[in-house]
C-alpha cells in the first residue's frame, strides 16, 4: 500500500469517526434539547451555523462590492480630470473680464456636461454600474437570509414566506377580479 | 533684496483685486440665499394639487381622477391620460399657466387621469396584465358606462405610452383615438443614458431580491442625465432669480415633481425592461401579456405621436417607430423643438403642442 492510499485511508477513518460521534452525540443529546424546544435558543443552536456561513459570504460579496465602487469611483475621477484638461486649454481663448464671466461659467458646463454625458452613455460605464447594482444586490440577497434566520428563530415568517403570500394574495385578486368581470357581463347581457 | 521684495507685494496686490462686479454679484448671491426662506415656501408646505377633481373609481392603489370644468364639453367622446410609472402626474397640471389637464377642459374636452398610485411591498407582483387587462380596462370600462359611449380617446405619456400602446392592441374596440406622447417603445434605437443602463442591467436578479424598484435607484438614474445643468447650474438660477415670484413658485412645484418618485412594482419592472430595452421584442410584435400576443398591427385606429426633438429620456429614435408600427391609415407623427418636460409642461406647449392635438382629437371624437 502507497504513502497516498494509506493517508487517505486513515483521513476516511478520521472522518468517519468523527462523523460517527458527532451524530451519536446530537442524537444522544437531543432529548434533553427538547426540552427547549419552544423557546428561541435551540433554533439559534441550529441557525447559527448557516447565519455564520451567510456572514462569511457577505465578506466575499463586500469585496466585489467594493471592487467595483473603486472601478465607478475611477471612472468619475478620470473623466472629471480630462474634462478639467480640456476646460484649461480653453481658459486662455477666454477674455478675463467681468462681462465673460457667464461665458466661461457656459462653458465649463458644456465642456463637463458633454465629458460626463460620453461616460454614461459608455458601455464600459454600464457594464461596471451593472455589476456594481448586482454586487450590492448579491449582499441584499445575504443580509435577507441572516435577517430570515432570525426571524425563524423567534417563530416568525420570514420574507420567503410572506412573498409567498403575497403572491397567492395577488394570484387570489385575479382570480376574484376576472370572476367579477364575467358576471358583470352576465348581467349586462341579461339586461339587468 | 527690499527693492524686490516691494515688486512681489505689488505683484500681489494686483492678483488680489476682485472686480467689484464680480464682488457684489457674489454679495448679492449670498444675500439671495440667505433671503430664500423668506421668500419661498419649503416643498413640503406646498400642494400639488391644482385643478380640482373626483376620484370616480379605485381599485388597490390605482386611482380614476375626472377633473370638474366649468366649459361646456365640445365631443362626447372623453380623454383618458394614462401617466408614466416615473413620479407623478402632477407635472400634467403643474400651474394654470402651464397645465396640460386644464388646456384640454378649456378646449371643451372631458378628461380623466389614472393615478398609479404608490406600490408598496405588497405590490411587487403586479405586472403589464394587472395594469393593462386589469387598472386600464377597468377605468375605460367605467367611463363607457358613465358617458354612455362606446369608445374613449387615450393619451399616454412616456411610459404611460408604452401602457398605452399594448392596451390598444388588446383592446382596439375600445380606442376611439390614441395619443403616444414621447413613448418609449423601440429600446433598441434608444440612444439615452437612460436605456444604456437598463439593457445592463440584472433585472431579475432585482425583482426577485428586493421586489420593487426602489424610488432612490430611479432618482438616481434621472440625476446623472445632465448632472451639471440640472444638478448646480439649475440652483444657481433659482438663487439668482429668488425675488421671480412666477420663477421660483414654478421651481419649487418642479423641484418637488422631480424628487417625489414612487417604486415601481419588481414584476412591472421586469417585464418593461425586458421586454422593451433588452429583448426590444414590443416593435418586433413579439411581446406576450397573459399569454397574448402584442401586435401593432391590431392598432388601426387615429394615431397621433407626439416627440420632443431635445428628448433626452425618451430619444425620438425610441419613439417613432410606433408611428410606422401601426396600421392605422389616418396618422399624425410631430416633431416638437423641446424636451421631455418641455412638450407637456411649458408655455410653449400651450402654445404649440396642446391647440394642435385639442384640434386633432375634436376632429376626430363623437360630437
Amino acid at each position: 500500500m502507497s504513502y497516498t492510499e494509506e493517508y487517505k485511508k486513515s483521513l476516511g477513518y478520521y472522518k468517519h469517526v468523527s462523523l460517527f460521534w458527532t451524530d451519536l452525540v446530537s442524537l444522544m443529546s437531543s432529548r434533553p434539547q427538547s426540552l427547549m424546544a419552544t423557546g428561541p435558543f435551540r433554533k439559534l443552536g441550529v441557525n447559527a451555523k448557516k447565519a455564520n456561513a451567510e456572514m462569511i459570504e457577505i465578506n466575499q460579496g463586500l469585496a466585489e462590492f467594493n471592487a467595483r465602487l473603486g472601478e465607478y469611483y475611477k471612472q468619475l475621477t478620470d473623466t472629471w480630470n480630462e474634462a478639467q484638461k480640456q476646460f484649461s486649454k480653453k481658459v486662455p481663448e477666454i477674455p478675463t473680464d467681468t462681462e465673460h464671466l457667464d461665458a466661461t461659467k457656459r462653458i465649463w458646463i458644456d465642456i463637463f456636461e458633454n465629458y460626463f454625458t460620453r461616460l454614461f452613455d459608455s458601455s464600459e460605464f454600464a457594464e461596471n454600474f451593472g455589476k456594481l447594482v448586482s454586487s450590492e444586490l448579491d449582499l441584499a440577497k445575504h443580509w435577507n437570509n441572516v435577517a430570515s434566520l432570525m426571524l425563524e428563530t423567534v417563530n416568525m415568517p420570514t420574507k420567503k414566506e410572506i412573498d409567498e403570500l403575497y403572491k397567492e394574495l395577488h394570484l387570489l385578486r385575479k382570480r376574484v377580479a376576472k370572476l367579477e368581470k364575467i358576471s358583470n357581463h352576465g348581467e349586462n347581457g341579461n339586461g339587468k | 533684496m527690499k527693492k524686490y521684495l516691494t515688486m512681489e507685494k505689488m505683484e500681489m496686490e494686483s492678483e488680489l483685486r476682485i472686480d467689484p462686479k464680480i464682488l457684489e454679484e457674489f454679495l448679492q448671491m449670498n444675500k439671495n440665499i440667505l433671503d430664500a426662506p423668506k421668500l419661498v415656501a419649503a416643498p413640503d408646505e406646498i400642494s400639488m394639487e391644482m385643478t380640482p377633481y373626483d376620484v370616480v373609481c379605485s381599485e388597490g392603489k390605482m386611482r380614476l381622477l375626472h377633473f370638474n370644468s366649468a366649459q361646456k364639453k365640445q365631443v362626447k367622446t372623453p380623454l383618458l391620460i394614462t401617466y408614466a410609472l416615473i413620479n407623478r402626474y402632477h407635472i400634467l397640471d403643474i400651474h394654470p399657466q402651464k397645465s396640460w389637464v386644464r388646456n384640454m377642459l378649456e378646449q371643451g374636452l372631458d378628461v380623466y387621469l389614472i393615478d398609479w398610485g404608490t406600490p408598496t411591498t405588497m405590490d411587487r407582483y403586479l405586472g403589464f396584465d394587472d395594469y393593462v387587462n386589469g387598472y386600464m380596462d377597468n377605468c375605460v370600462d367605467f367611463i363607457l358606462k358613465e358617458s354612455g359611449i362606446d369608445n374613449v380617446s387615450m393619451q399616454g405619456y412616456c411610459t404611460g405610452g408604452t401602457l398605452a400602446t399594448v392596451y390598444a392592441s388588446l383592446h382596439p374596440k375600445k380606442i376611439k383615438n390614441l395619443i403616444l406622447t414621447a413613448p418609449v417603445i423601440d429600446g433598441s434605437r434608444d440612444s439615452t443614458v437612460v436605456a444604456n443602463l437598463a439593457k445592463h442591467m440584472d433585472v431579475d436578479k432585482m425583482a426577485d431580491i428586493i421586489g420593487n424598484v426602489p424610488p432612490e435607484f430611479m432618482y438616481y438614474v434621472f440625476s446623472i442625465l445632465k448632472p451639471f445643468e440640472q444638478g448646480l447650474e439649475k440652483y444657481v438660477q433659482f438663487f439668482k432669480n429668488i425675488h421671480n415670484k412666477e420663477y421660483v413658485e414654478n421651481f419649487i412645484r418642479v423641484e418637488k415633481w422631480l424628487s417625489d418618485t414612487p417604486p415601481i412594482p419588481g414584476e412591472l419592472f421586469r417585464e418593461w425592461i425586458k421586454n422593451v430595452y433588452q429583448d426590444n421584442l414590443l416593435i418586433r410584435n413579439q411581446m406576450h401579456v397573459s399569454g397574448r400576443q402584442i401586435n401593432l398591427k391590431n392598432i388601426s385606429m387615429p394615431v397621433f405621436t407626439q416627440v420632443a426633438v431635445g428628448d433626452h429620456l425618451v430619444s425620438p429614435e425610441c419613439s417613432m417607430p410606433i408611428h410606422y408600427a401601426v396600421s392605422s391609415e389616418d396618422k399624425t407623427l410631430r416633431m416638437y423643438a423641446t424636451g421631455h418636460v418641455g412638450m407637456i409642461a411649458s408655455s410653449f406647449s400651450q402654445k404649440k403642442v396642446l391647440p394642435e392635438l385639442g384640434q386633432w382629437i375634436k376632429e376626430r371624437s363623437e360630437k
